[in-house]
């Protein structure tokens, strides 16, 4: 569970609603505990976006899409495919996770592949939208329910990644949530209603 | 080639916190100064090149490269304030290596650019008390300080009025009062815990942290924005550091040259007229050597950064490093113990929440071994403050709870539990055997001898934890608090980035290197002001006393140039 003394903050005790950091790291132990190998040069310093090639095949993105769509979907704010949910997971598979990690989480792909198969016979894209969903409840029960392991379950990853990446979108901060990105002063007690949303950052 | 540049009135070693006030200070009182920053250049507003960015414009969106941290930042990347918005201001571990025992890791955290780390630091701005001046006396660990909180009083007051320090005033002999700008707020659930614990526990606190973001408009600087990501840089000068204040002040003296990209390989000494004479500088691009020549010196690299180049400032007078007569140079490496601690639940506050990020905590002041009356006997010496913060969780709670879905998303709309952590900041016994020397085969790519760091956490140290831990879930229960669970994540030394003592002043040439007014015995128009000069740490956080030592350690060296004495 994200908390406050969790190292993002940029003073050691200043207290944060999340803790993007502390959760990617969680997600880099997910995705398979030692990260050895190195992957990528690094981006320029700053604020350069950059064009990456991808770690995912078209299908298997596809697939991403989905299931992330499953975990937030469209109400009346867009979901996470409706802003690229998908496309974030490619891109930190490919740039931030060294190669076994990655077979990792492609393997964790494919297991919802083969759960499909077994409850309704066909790859999980074939299956019908509630049957998809009992496929992805099934997981996500499972998945809570065992107490914590070594290597943290991929649905647990896909989960966390989901999140950082739609609540770090455009769309997820400043529509579903609340952003304030130059606050200019802190009141430490307000009225909940005042706020009204979770706060973005 | 070597270039020789006119000689200046005085050389400072250093753009960091203290560099940067040795330099206010010394063109202040009309010396034409030469500032010698081993980093790049970086421009205060312009340089800040992530500062206005949103999440969804960071290349990962703020998350950054972990395979990319592990291979080069496997150290800076431990550090609460590295992110991606962030790593620009701190160093390359892979290009910039230090030796470390294997059983003895010490994490240094470095940002080599104008301004250092004051670009990066954590700003809290506490006072020292004759309980820590007098500490080392009492209980026979280290050297006696050759100074008292009455001599650094009025140069903490001196530099206070220009730092800008919110806080709020206390009256406690231990914790003394500054000037301070209107405090931040607590917030409901903080002010909730401080109920219960000054309820509980006479004699304990819990206050706002004194910190360098400016509440209000200071000296034509902030204020403070409430954004809470101090370390991107702030072009609106709302939290001090060299950049915003201390550098500008200088320029503004016309008296004032900067050399970036300059590292000092070592201190010039002349052995004829017993004098340090300038500095021996390797181009950190082109790696040609220059030197430069001054009347005076400032170190004011760095606590391991200083010790370096002091021992590697060999002459046949100083054979084991410049003004290290005493053997002591090196020696006595000492961090604050962090990294443990208590936290949990604030029951209820459902329907309340907080506008802006507030770029602090709030603090709970020493309440062991303050010599009072009928105080409880711990088992350790010295004592500990403790950092705390309350938050609601947010939307990454999800990621740790099942359930997927519109349920989910409508869940993460609201935001969660107030939660509230304590963290230890313990106070570590000065030290012979924790040591750094140079490596005797061993270079960077600049061939400067590599720093080997050897350095543990004692017996004490370990004490002081635990008691934190025991305390701070005590406190929290007391307050009412539920889900109460200890933390320790047993950081080694250098994590606290307070590192301090290898150089320390003393009475006595014989045990120390630095006089009462941080001039080197051996050597006196060499000063040393950075946290190397630390006889002791005290539990709080260093830097406030770091500038005040440095703008007293100027006054004493310009006074004694004027009656020659230099």
């Amino acid at each position: 569970m994200p908390r406050p003394d969790s190292p993002t903050a940029d003073s050691p005790n200043a207290p944060r609603t999340i803790d993007r950091r502390e959760a990617l790291r969680r997600a880099a132990l997910m995705l398979g505990g030692v990260i050895s190998a190195p992957v990528i040069a690094g981006v320029l310093a700053g604020c350069q976006g950059r064009r990456h090639s991808g770690a995912l095949s078209s299908e298997q993105l596809e697939l991403v899409a989905t299931i992330a769509d499953h975990i937030l979907p469209e109400t009346d704010t867009p979901g996470a495919r409706a802003v690229g949910v998908h496309q974030f997971v490619d891109a930190m598979l490919a740039e931030g996770y060294a190669g076994p990690d990655r077979a990792r989480f492609i393997a964790g792909l494919a297991d919802v592949d083969a759960r499909a198969r077994a409850a309704c016979g066909r790859p999980f894209l074939e299956c019908a939208r509630e049957q998809q969903r009992t496929v992805l409840d099934h997981l996500d029960r499972e998945t809570f329910a065992r107490p914590a392991r070594s290597a943290p379950p991929f649905f647990r990853t896909f989960k966390e990644l989901t999140l950082v990446g739609y609540y770090t979108s455009e769309v997820g901060a400043t529509r579903e949530l609340r952003h304030a990105p130059v606050p200019g002063r802190y009141d430490g007690c307000v009225p909940l209603a005042q706020i009204g949303r979770t706060w973005a950052v | 080639m070597i270039v020789k540049d006119e000689p200046y009135d005085a050389i400072v070693v250093g753009s960091g916190i203290t560099g940067g006030w040795a330099a206010k200070e010394l063109t202040e009182k009309g010396l034409r100064t030469l500032v010698v920053e081993r980093g790049r250049h970086v421009e205060h507003g312009a340089g800040y090149v992530t500062e206005s960015l949103q999440p969804w414009q960071l290349p990962h969106r703020g998350q950054g490269e972990p395979a990319l941290y592990e291979r080069d930042y496997p150290i800076q990347s431990k550090n609460y304030a590295f992110s991606e918005a962030t790593r620009h201001f701190f160093v390359n571990d892979r290009e910039h290596p230090y030796v470390t025992p294997d059983a003895k890791p010490f994490r240094w955290i470095r940002g080599y650019q104008l301004g250092g780390r004051s670009l990066i630091w954590g700003r809290a701005s506490w006072r020292w008390s004759d309980l820590d001046f007098e500490a080392n006396l009492r209980d026979g660990y280290g050297v006696d300080w050759p100074i008292r909180y009455a001599d650094l009083a009025p140069w903490y007051a001196h530099v206070e009025r220009f730092v800008g320090v919110s806080g709020e005033r206390l009256g406690l002999p231990h914790l003394p009062d500054g000037e301070f700008l209107p405090p931040w707020e607590m917030n409901c659930a903080e002010r909730a815990v401080q109920r219960g614990i000054e309820r509980a526990f006479r004699g304990r606190h819990m206050t706002i942290t004194r910190v360098a973001n400016l509440t209000r408009p200071h000296l034509g600087r902030g204020p403070c924005q409430a954004r809470n990501q101090c370390a991107r840089g702030c072009s609106f000068s709302g939290y001090f550091s060299s950049l915003s204040a201390t550098l500008p002040a200088a320029r503004l003296t016309g008296r004032l040259t900067v050399v970036t990209d300059a590292i000092v390989h070592s201190v010039i000494y002349d052995e004829q007229r017993d004098r340090a004479v300038g500095v021996c500088v390797i181009d950190a691009k082109t790696k040609a050597t220059r030197e430069y020549f001054g009347r005076i010196i400032f170190l004011c690299a760095s606590t391991l950064a200083t010790a370096q180049i002091l021992l590697n400032s060999q002459s046949a007078r100083f054979p084991t490093g410049l003004a290290n007569s005493s053997g002591e140079v090196g020696h006595n490496v000492m961090d604050h113990i962090s990294k443990a601690g208590a936290r949990g639940t604030v029951p209820g506050l459902e329907d309340k929440y907080v506008y802006g990020r507030r770029p602090t905590g709030t603090y709970i002041p020493r309440f062991r071994n303050l010599g009072r009356p009928g105080e409880a006997k711990v088992g350790f010496l010295r004592g500990y403050g403790i950092q705390a913060g309350a938050s609601r969780e947010g939307w990454a709670r999800g990621a740790d709870e099942p359930g997927l879905g519109v349920a989910l998303k409508e869940r993460l709309r609201e935001p969660g539990p107030w939660q509230i952590s304590l963290q230890g900041y313990g106070e570590c016994l000065p030290r012979h055997e924790n040591y750094v020397d140079l490596d005797p085969t061993r270079t960077d790519q600049w061939g400067i001898p590599l720093l080997r760091v050897n350095c543990a956490w004692g017996e004490n140290e370990r004490a002081v934890r635990e008691d934190v831990k025991t305390q701070a879930a005590e406190m929290l229960e007391a307050a009412g608090c539920t889900s109460v669970e200890t933390w320790d994540d047993d950081g080694p030394p250098g994590f606290s980035v307070h590192e301090m003592g290898t150089a320390r002043m003393g009475k006595d040439p014989k045990t120390s290197v630095l006089n009462s007014h941080n001039q080197a015995h051996d050597v006196p128009n060499l000063f040393v002001t950075d946290g190397a000069c630390m006889a002791s740490t005290s539990c709080v956080n260093p830097s406030l006393t770091y500038m005040a030592l440095t703008v007293r350690a100027v006054d004493h060296a310009v006074s004694e140039l004027q009656r020659r004495n230099l």
